[in-house]
């Protein structure tokens, strides 16, 4: 280890710019994951929060299910006949409000049940009210844009007036923060038609989809056959994120981004170390004739290369936390310390797996090179 | 203490390329004597130094140090043999780019997994005894050839070799510090009473020899 040192020491120049490059990869896989975890949250963090194992869609729509099927209400009440089971109606729909004060704000509606396990719990204020069906609870993105408890919201271009009775945590779908209205609210702003004069007398009793609680041992063909009775399609509560706007596409590209991140560290790492290898080719050459071991040269390679890429990677996770801190709430980004411990902990893998690929050379250098005879 | 070659032979390269590098070398070299090995470039004076070094494995023979056949110990033994009983000093990439001459001793210490701590000391006096204290923190790039020679030959002398294996010491160092050199190989070679074998093709070595090796002609020492 001494000698791994001072040669870490003596090439400090080569070593720090090796690191460098080393903390940047490690920076960017941190800040690219707190991208793809923010980005996530921003999408789905409405649905994330919901206390269900399941959501069961209108059979016959593949994406956007939200959006494109309507479940009525024979097949909710189905649901919720269902024995050992919990149902409960969902409704979502994307749209803009402004504040009494003036504030105007985009909002993803989720119509849900008072009192049902899909109402959300309030950090201030009251929660929905059946006797209250005017109420909403508005999340804390809302509160960030101005969104306070007592004003009266009005959905554009519908003229729904709407009460902010509570606020939540932090809940999105879609990019666009919630607020939670009663599903007969939800089902005024999903049916009435823009600029109407007046409200329709009969509203449709339909909605986006069922939240479920089903029981552990739900087998799939027991699934099947309910869906089957119900027209419906379910899917596990996780599955069930790829029916939220661009859901998909963005893992998709953030994922590739990663995945060339993890492909480029290894070969940058890999590259400098073959180069730093064959350049002391003869100093190898006269470790091995003063007789250090095929398995001290090794260790001592990956001694330096342990040092560079964890160093590097400890520096990287750091720079990326501080840009988390930076950027705060103006960006979807979100890096949790487990996240981020493992993320930096495949680039320091993958890293030393680069270095990894000089080491043949290390111990095949043959020491008589050292002499007259073999120059 | 002394190094016995016994029937000692060498081939070099593979297919049509391979060439008898030693054939059938005895040769017997003293303790406390410094042997030159002189012979034209190909006559084997390097092959003798690989094979008496632990570098390099006889085809055939004995290379026995002090009683142990070098030539029958493992790839792991030669290396022990090579870091424990065993100093060297090269003609040229002696010493590892960017490390002081303190640490260049440092560095051969640590091979043999002896706590550098302890060994401060033993390798200031060392440098001093080749003319080096005042050099301790210089890098190779800041030293002359013959300083760099002399930081070689006391990383060799560091754990008291048995056996001191010297190649073309002189080649790259003017006659005023090939003299110089020389008498402190010679030195340490009388001070130590090791096993001391030189490659030469400089007079200044061979007239400082205790004895003489001619490859070409007659490889067996005699008095110079």
């Amino acid at each position: 280890m001494l000698l791994a040192l001072l040669e870490l020491k003596a090439a400090r120049g080569r070593f720090l710019l090796m690191g460098s490059v080393v903390v940047l990869v490690a920076a960017l896989v941190g800040i690219v994951s707190g991208f793809t975890t923010g980005l996530g949250d921003d999408t789905v963090s409405a649905l994330r929060r919901l206390p269900a194992t399941h959501i069961a869609f209108a059979a016959g729509s593949d994406s956007d299910q939200f959006a494109r099927g309507l479940i009525d209400d024979r097949t909710a009440s189905g649901w919720s006949g269902e024995d050992h089971t919990e149902a409960t109606p969902l409704g979502v729909s994307l749209t803009r409000g402004t504040t009494g004060r003036g504030v105007e704000v985009d909002l993803a509606a989720f119509g849900v049940d008072p009192g049902a396990f899909a109402a959300p719990a309030t950090d201030t204020g009251t929660p929905l009210d059946g006797a209250a069906p005017n109420g909403v609870v508005v999340s804390r993105q809302l509160v960030n844009e101005g969104v306070r408890v007592g004003d009266t919201l009005t959905v554009d271009r519908l003229g729904i007036t709407l009460d902010v009775v509570g606020t939540t945590g932090r809940s999105s779908y879609g990019h666009v923060p919630v607020a939670y209205v009663t599903t007969d609210t939800w089902r005024r702003i999903r049916f009435t038609v823009p600029g109407a004069k007046d409200l329709p007398a009969d509203l449709p009793a339909q909605y986006s989809a069922m939240a479920l609680r089903l029981p552990a041992d739900t087998g799939t063909v027991e699934l099947a056959a309910a869906d089957h009775r119900h027209g419906t399609t379910t899917v596990p509560l996780e599955e069930a994120f790829a029916a939220a706007p661009g859901y998909d596409g963005e893992r998709l590209t953030m994922t590739s981004i990663q995945t060339f991140l993890f492909l480029i560290a290894p070969l940058v790492v890999g590259a400098f170390f073959a180069v730093w290898t064959v350049q002391r080719t003869p100093e190898l050459a006269l470790l091995r004739a003063m007789g250090a071991s095929r398995r001290r040269l090794l260790g001592h390679t990956l001694a330096q290369a342990a040092v560079v890429v964890v160093t590097g990677t400890a520096v990287g996770a750091a720079l990326a936390s501080a840009v988390g801190l930076l950027v705060g709430e103006q960006v979807p980004f979100s890096l949790p310390a487990s996240t981020l411990a493992t993320t930096m902990a495949a680039v320091a893998l993958v890293g030393l797996a680069g270095s990894a690929l000089t080491l043949r050379r290390v111990t095949t250098v043959d020491p008589m090179t050292m002499l007259g005879a073999a120059r | 203490m002394s190094l016995h070659l016994h029937d000692v032979t060498v081939t070099l390269g593979r297919g049509d390329s391979r060439t008898t590098a030693l054939s059938g070398l005895d040769a017997t070299f003293s303790p406390g004597a410094l042997t030159a090995l002189v012979g034209p470039s190909g006559s084997g004076k390097s092959t003798l130094l690989a094979v008496a070094g632990a570098l390099l494995r006889p085809d055939e023979g004995r290379v026995l140090l002090n009683g142990t056949d070098l030539a029958a110990l493992t790839d792991r033994e030669r290396a022990r043999a090579r870091r424990e009983r065993i100093g060297y000093v090269f003609q040229s990439g002696n010493l590892l780019t960017g490390l002081t001459a303190e640490e260049q001793l440092l560095a051969a210490a640590s091979l043999t997994g002896r706590r550098p701590r302890t060994l401060r000391a033993r390798i200031r006096e060392l440098l001093t005894e080749v003319g080096l204290e005042h050099r301790l923190a210089h890098r190779p790039d800041q030293l002359s050839g013959g300083e760099r020679q002399r930081i070689a030959l006391a990383r060799a002398l560091l754990l008291e070799p048995e056996l001191l294996l010297v190649d073309e010491p002189t080649a790259a160092v003017d006659r005023t510090r090939a003299h110089d050199l020389t008498a402190l190989i010679a030195r340490a070679t009388h001070d130590r009473a090791c096993v001391t074998v030189v490659a030469t093709h400089d007079p200044v070595v061979t007239a400082a020899a205790d004895t003489t090796v001619d490859m070409q002609t007659h490889p067996t020492p005699t008095p110079a």
